[in-house]
């Protein structure tokens, strides 16, 4: 009981999350269907290396040390055989949530702020990636790669003792060869250096999913009248006679926003995908988590 | 309604302009933050037209600018017609007395008057028809514009003096003669509508001026206090007023002691066209030494007020005689003709010595009776020196024996003068000596002394002599004891020794020293009398103004007052004198109307109202629910939040008292004192009101919590969770019914305590205030099952409960407290009802505002505190019975420890 009243927000948030995640116990039925290493968290390479899994027997060759004969195998036969295992490795899933100010803002429309939509989905993502085994780390944060279900903790502090601020992209990171990343943000920023930054992780390589979560009231602009628009980040203010009439160029450029990511996310080799704050947040978890299965 | 400044009006023509300026600004764009705006940048509107705003803001704004235009140009309704004449005006207001009781009314029509004067721009000057307070002569204000005069007519105040018409017709002539008068002259005004002299000549002075505009009041108003009668013993109050033909109002006279309480209340009816009624006041006579003034209640102006002086006062006398069987005897007895004399003047009582200085007396004769050594001396010297006037006259017995009680030494037997067997002639009086209390009374010459006692011979022997026989003995002798005096008179009290008793010399004498018994020193009667308090023209006593001046003391009666002689109270502090101004002024009557005057009624009509604070703050009132509006059209102000700000007013009503008559239904949740219920709503108001004051009392001097009393009635409500029970006995009161009387014996025998106060029966301070009660009680001991009785003493459980008590005072003192007797055991020793006649309810009561609605009697702080202290007591009895009763033992048993 003094545990459970002394939890801080760090504790809060990861709870929250788990219980997020418990609630998808279809949805890992699913991801078990679907691929079975992709949910066991143990990734089969296809190719011999260290792992349990037996792979093959080959015959020994030169070099080989003589402790990894196989001699049941070998003793079927003239030659001496050793035993290959499948090269299994833990998949790193690289995590990241934009933590600028545009993301602390909620209209009426929405419950809760793009941030801590942002935040839920990436921990939901963490736990079900975390009791799969898989290793998640943020991206750009010194934290080491986590696994276990303590790590989902780790994860939650290292994360709110994040400060705000930052770009609104992806940071310029070091990244393992060949890693996933998952990134949730606005991505409101001009297209360009969207994909300046996104074409950054794919140079490394690294593949994965782009979540764009924006409020309702970003998408549909409900606003009538003479209205003094005031941006987050120290952008200038503008003053709109009508909103009305600049609903329909509104919704333009907003589409054009949308599918200038989805075109730079395609071209690296990122799928993409638009969460609405008004939404359930179970829809967007389902649909990073297949597009991290695929 | 006119428009005082109707050119404001024009500005209505500029409203269409302010229109078409509101139309074409835009409102004001509400401030929306928004992450997404880089996409909203440099986006081309579809259409340029900015936003309009809406109508009926528009319209809004529009009325509130209207209401202020219409505002400025400042709307009256109900305004009269503007005064005649075109020059200055004079207003000339009554400020005597008689304007006093309507003076509000008179400063609202003055400044109505000078309202109109400023609307049509005219300068005006004021003059007062008194003399003002440093005895002036009425004379008019300087002409000046009426914004300015306005402060001078609302520090104008009534004067407790009468008007003087001839002095403000020679100020209206000097006005009249002023430059640049002649011909453009108007005047208004405001009489008191009384007669007065020199009414004729100021009516033709104030014609002189031109246009005249008379405001009367309506008669009746003024009522004036004119000299009390004395009638029967009673004092009697007469009020003058201007005879009106109708019926009208009674006046309600109310005696006051001098700290302002009120005594008694007269109700004085008018019949229709009388200039005058009389109304008797009824006052026990211990109170009518305190009285002080009497008052016409509702009315603040001098003239209803009469200050009384020491003459007024009443002193009991006690009267005793030697020979108690004969004394009464007509022409012979030698009480007889001291009865005669003093009966109008004095309050008599006879009786033994003890029972004559058991209640308050002021002055005791004692003719021809010995006071032998002894306790009975004893008593009467202590009485002597605490303040008592002692007037002894001698006789054949205090001739053979002369006592310690006297002012000179006597020597033994009398002389005769003129009898038989003597050369000498009988005496005749001198006249008295200046320093004597006597000095200013003619002796007549047909006075005799035939035979008298005669004093020691002693070198002070003059000075004790107040009054002495041609030859120079010492008729009247007279020494101070302690703070009281003995006064000797050498002759007998009938007409045995001498024909004094015969004269009216006689009576002057006993006038003369009973008003001297309450410590007057006897003042010569034309010295002068300073000032000490004077009323003001509102009946206020203050101190003198600076031109009030000594009077001297046989003009009173005669003297007009006025601002040398303000009305008010003369002289030294021991003997005040009383100037009023209703004693020189007659009968009233009413005043005839200024001929050719335009008359108009005193504030009758509805007053002038201005419109224009009211239109200005309706638009003020517009102009805050417009900002609103904007502001909540700009997204600043939630709609939630101005919704729950007025509804939050509107809400603020405050909430519902639950419960209150909870005590009423659920009396056993708490303690509670009862009293019963008698009917008469006067007493029971009393009881209700004095167990509320005694249980605060309670509440704040013990650990006892009570809660509110609650009257009960007998036989209708349960006695059982009472523990007390206040009955008031009213004198006409019948008999319970049997189902009452059977609820009262079982409360008796199952615990409950009933305390019954006759408020009133024999043997206290408050004898006979509650008549006839007696016979009601003794009736009631029959019908009740009242156990054996015994007087309450200091034994006794009740006088030590919670204080140590040897009396047990309420409003009244002296009667004694009946109680169970002690030796009947049943019921623990406790008292089933205790019966007393000191109406302990008045002593305990407090009305709202936690005062003490009911004198005491005969008064002091102290004598409440005793009656709270045994009402204290009271309720501890009532509540621990006789937990305390080992107190009465504590003597006994330190004595036994002692052994």
């Amino acid at each position: 009981m003094t545990q459970a009243s002394a939890a801080g927000p760090v504790q809060r948030s990861a709870h929250r999350a788990e219980a997020l995640a418990a609630r998808l116990p279809a949805l890992l039925v699913a991801a078990q269907r679907v691929a079975a290493t992709v949910a066991q968290g143990i990734h089969g390479r296809r190719r011999p290396g260290a792992g349990d899994a037996f792979w093959q027997f080959r015959p020994f060759l030169q070099g080989d040390p003589t402790t990894r004969i196989d001699w049941r195998q070998s003793a079927k036969a003239d030659r001496a055989f050793v035993r290959e295992r499948e090269w299994a490795t833990a998949q790193s899933v690289y995590l990241w949530r934009d933590a600028s100010a545009s993301m602390r803002w909620s209209s009426p429309l929405a419950a809760e702020d793009k941030r801590a939509r942002a935040e839920l989905l990436l921990l939901a993502l963490a736990a079900l990636l975390l009791r799969g085994g898989e290793r998640v780390r943020l991206l750009g944060a010194e934290t080491p790669a986590l696994s276990g279900s303590a790590g989902l903790e780790h994860l939650a502090e290292a994360l709110l003792a994040e400060p705000d601020g930052g770009s609104g992209l992806p940071p310029d990171a070091v990244l393992t060869r060949h890693s996933r990343v998952v990134l949730i943000g606005d991505f409101l920023a001009p297209l360009e250096e969207v994909a300046a930054a996104i074409g950054r992780l794919a140079a490394v390589p690294a593949s994965g999913h782009v979540l764009q979560v924006l409020d309702p009231a970003e998408i549909d602009l409900p606003y009538s009248g003479r209205v003094r628009f005031l941006g987050l980040e120290a952008e200038a203010e503008t003053l709109v006679p009508r909103v009305e009439h600049v609903r329909a160029e509104y919704d333009r450029r907003l589409a054009a926003q949308v599918r200038g990511l989805g075109d730079i996310c395609t071209g690296a080799g990122f799928s993409a995908s638009l969460h609405r704050t008004s939404d359930s947040p179970e829809t967007a978890l389902l649909s990073l988590y297949m597009a991290l299965a695929a | 309604m006119i428009f005082a400044a109707p050119a404001v009006l024009l500005a209505l023509a500029a409203l269409p302009l302010l229109w078409w300026l509101l139309r074409v600004t835009p409102p004001a764009p509400r401030r929306q933050i928004f992450p997404a705006i880089r996409l909203l940048a440099g986006l081309d509107p579809v259409e340029q037209e900015a936003a309009r705003t809406p109508w009926w803001l528009l319209a809004l704004r529009m009325l509130a600018a209207a209401l202020v235009i219409v505002g400025l140009a400042r709307p009256v309704f109900d305004a009269r017609p503007a005064l005649p004449g075109s020059g200055p005006m004079l207003v000339v207001i009554d400020d005597g007395w008689a304007s006093a009781a309507s003076w509000p009314r008179v400063l609202a029509a003055g400044d109505a008057v000078l309202d109109r004067l400023a609307r049509s721009g005219r300068p005006a000057a004021l003059l007062g028809t008194a003399r003002t307070e440093d005895g002036m002569a009425p004379s008019p204000s300087p002409v000046m514009p009426p914004a300015e005069l306005r402060a001078r007519l609302a520090v104008l105040r009534p004067k407790p003096w009468p008007v003087d018409r001839f002095d403000a017709a020679a100020a209206l002539r000097a006005w009249t003669a002023g430059p640049g008068r002649a011909g453009s002259g108007a005047s208004v005004y405001l009489g008191d509508g009384v007669d007065a002299p020199g009414s004729a000549e100021f009516a033709a002075a104030l014609a002189g001026i031109g246009p005249v505009t008379e405001l009367r009041p309506d008669p009746g108003g003024e009522r004036l206090l004119l000299a009390p009668r004395e009638a029967g013993g009673a004092l009697v109050a007469v009020v003058a007023r201007l005879p009106v033909a109708g019926p009208s109002p009674p006046a309600r006279v109310l005696a006051q002691s001098g700290d302002g309480r009120s005594l008694a209340e007269a109700v004085i009816e008018f019949p229709p066209g009388a200039a005058s009624a009389a109304a008797p006041l009824a006052l026990p006579p211990e109170l009518r030494n305190a009285l002080g003034q009497l008052v016409l209640a509702g009315t603040a102006s001098a003239g209803a007020h009469w200050l009384l002086d020491e003459r007024w006062r009443r002193r009991p006398v006690g009267l005793l005689a030697g020979d108690a069987i004969g004394a009464g005897t007509p022409l012979l007895g030698e009480l007889y003709y001291l009865r005669r004399a003093l009966n109008p003047y004095a309050e008599l009582r006879e009786g033994s010595l003890e029972t004559l200085l058991a209640r308050p007396l002021a002055v005791l004769i004692l003719a021809d009776r010995v006071i032998p050594d002894g306790a009975e001396a004893e008593r009467l010297e202590r009485w002597v020196e605490q303040g008592g006037t002692l007037i002894r006259f001698a006789g054949p017995r205090l001739a053979e024996h002369p006592d310690r009680m006297l002012p000179v030494g006597l020597l033994t037997g009398d002389r005769a003068l003129g009898g038989a067997l003597s050369w000498s002639k009988p005496a005749h009086l001198a006249p008295f000596p200046s320093d004597s209390p006597f000095a200013g009374l003619a002796v007549p010459e047909e006075v005799s002394v035939t035979r008298q006692v005669l004093a020691e011979p002693r070198p002070d022997l003059a000075r004790h002599a107040w009054a002495s026989l041609t030859d120079g003995t010492p008729l009247v002798t007279a020494a101070t004891r302690g703070a009281g005096r003995i006064v000797l008179f050498h002759v007998s009290a009938n007409a045995d020794w001498s024909n004094l008793a015969l004269s009216g010399l006689f009576v002057d004498m006993l006038r003369r020293l009973i008003a001297l018994s309450a410590g007057i020193a006897a003042e010569s009667e034309s010295g002068l009398q300073a000032p000490a308090l004077t009323l003001d023209g509102f009946g206020a006593l203050g101190p003198p103004p600076v031109a009030a001046q000594a009077l001297a003391g046989d003009a009173f009666a005669r003297t007009v007052v006025s601002p040398r002689h303000p009305p008010g109270l003369y002289g030294p502090e021991s003997s005040r004198r009383a100037l009023n101004l209703g004693a020189a002024l007659g009968p009233l009557a009413a005043s005839a109307p200024i001929a050719g005057a335009v008359e108009e009624p005193l504030g009758a009509a509805a007053p002038e109202r201005a419109l224009g604070p009211w239109l200005i703050a309706a638009a003020l009132a517009l102009f805050i629910l417009d900002l609103l509006l904007s502001l909540g059209l700009r997204g600043v102000l939630r709609r939630g939040a101005a919704v729950a700000a007025s509804l939050a007013l509107l809400l603020a009503a405050p909430p519902a008292l639950p419960g209150a008559h909870a005590a009423e239904r659920y009396p056993s949740l708490a303690i509670h004192l009862a009293y019963v219920v008698t009917g008469d709503d006067g007493v029971d108001q009393i009881s209700r009101a004095g167990l509320l004051g005694l249980s605060d009392y309670v509440n704040q001097r013990t650990a006892a919590v009570l809660a509110e009393p609650v009257a009960v009635a007998p036989g209708r409500d349960d006695l059982s969770v009472y523990p007390l029970l206040y009955w008031p006995i009213l004198a006409d009161a019948p008999l319970p019914p049997a189902d009452a009387l059977a609820a009262l014996n079982d409360y008796m025998a199952h615990g409950g305590i009933i305390l019954i106060d006759t408020r009133g029966g024999a043997g206290g301070s408050g004898e006979d205030f509650n008549p006839g009660v007696d016979a009601t009680l003794a009736g009631l001991g029959k019908a009740l099952s009242v156990p054996p009785l015994a007087p309450l003493t200091t034994e006794h459980v009740l006088a030590r409960a919670f204080y140590l008590l040897r009396e047990f005072p309420g409003r009244y003192v002296g009667a004694p407290v009946w109680v169970q007797r002690q030796q009947d055991r049943a019921n623990d020793s406790v008292s089933p009802v205790i019966i007393g006649a000191n109406d302990w309810a008045s002593a305990w009561a407090v009305d709202a505002d936690g005062h003490n609605p009911y004198a005491v009697i005969p008064g002091g702080a102290r004598q409440r505190l005793l009656a709270y202290r045994f009402g204290v007591n009271l309720v501890m009895y009532a509540l621990t019975g006789n937990y305390k009763g080992d107190q009465v033992h504590v003597p006994a048993i330190l004595e036994r420890l002692g052994q």
